[in-house]
């Protein structure tokens, strides 16, 4: 008995129960509160756990989404600051004669990621339906947007 | 007696079952262990719980979670509507959907990567902004310029 209200007391204290008020937002905030309060280290977990095609094509998909994001806001904020017109600088760049190599690369630097994220993003939709669970599933239709992603970004590279 | 009879309920089972017991009961727990064989009676213990009436019951995450795949099949279905009849339609919503996807993505990595109310409060209102100036970029582009499909199409034919 004693042991059950020890327990129970600890429990109280520790978790600052109130009795049906505190929401999981709440909950997690608090945890996070006390991480930085006891300025508690990380585990380490990127670091040590053997990564995989999906654990890599899930952050790619996160840094592609990210990165096409920041090129959009970009490309706006250009437009409302830049006193040119687009053809403008169009052909102040065309002008630089580049060169087809580095041309072909940037177009194949900005295909990749539009193409990556797009293939991703039906692979993420099909999931969402509940369809390519299994892990087999996972890889193969992995390894085929990797393909695509390629192949299309390659293809768009040569127009 | 009784204590040794917790006592063997904490030795055996765990901490878990202590949670059940309602001397400890804070919130309504409904994790038994037989939940895998009969779900529909969780979720009807989980919709009748004290808790969710008292916070009131709350499915605006579950509506932002379909607005967001809805919204994705959209940006897909717009690809080839921008290629193969591109104009002031199109452009202006590729703008939208572009600007909306990529807010709601980023508001993701946020809530990911964000954590402490003030600072999850700073970085919504910095998301905010930046994608309110994006908006309102690619509007003042397609109107006063050459329109994103245009754009792409000049960009790709250098």
């Amino acid at each position: 008995m004693a042991l059950l209200l020890r327990s129970v007391y600890l429990r109280c204290i520790t978790f600052g129960a109130a009795p049906m008020g505190s929401t999981a937002k709440e909950e997690m905030n608090k945890f996070w509160d006390k991480n930085v309060r006891l300025n508690r280290p990380m585990s380490p977990h990127i670091t040590i756990y053997k990564w995989s095609v999906p654990m890599m094509m899930s952050i790619m998909h996160r840094g592609t989404g990210i990165g096409l994001t920041g090129a959009v806001s970009a490309f706006a904020m250009a437009a409302l600051v830049l006193p040119g017109s687009y053809p403008y600088y169009l052909d102040l760049i065309h002008s630089l004669s580049i060169g087809p190599f580095l041309t072909g690369l940037a177009k194949f630097g900005i295909a990749f990621p539009l193409s990556y994220h797009t293939y991703n993003g039906i692979r993420h939709l099909c999931w969402d339906f509940g369809k390519g669970f299994k892990i087999p599933e996972v890889y193969s239709t992995g390894y085929t947007v990797i393909g695509l992603s390629v192949l299309t970004s390659v293809a768009l590279m040569m127009i | 007696m009784a204590a040794l009879i917790r006592l063997s309920s904490v030795c055996r089972r765990g901490v878990k079952p202590l949670f059940y017991q309602s001397t400890l009961l804070v919130r309504p727990l409904a994790v038994p262990h037989k939940h895998q064989e009969q779900p529909y009676l969780l979720t009807a213990r989980i919709h009748s719980s004290q808790a969710l009436y008292a916070s009131g019951s709350n499915s605006a995450a579950s509506l932002h979670w379909t607005a967001e795949r809805v919204l994705s099949i959209l940006l897909l279905a717009m690809g080839p509507v921008a290629y193969f009849s591109p104009g002031p339609v199109i452009d202006y919503s590729l703008a939208a959907a572009l600007t909306l996807h990529g807010h709601w993505g980023l508001g993701q990595v946020v809530t990911d990567y964000v954590h402490g109310d003030t600072k999850i409060k700073l970085a919504n209102v910095g998301l905010f902004l930046l994608s309110t100036i994006t908006f309102t970029g690619l509007c003042y582009f397609n109107y006063n310029d050459v329109g994103i499909c245009k754009a792409v199409a000049l960009l790709w034919s250098k």
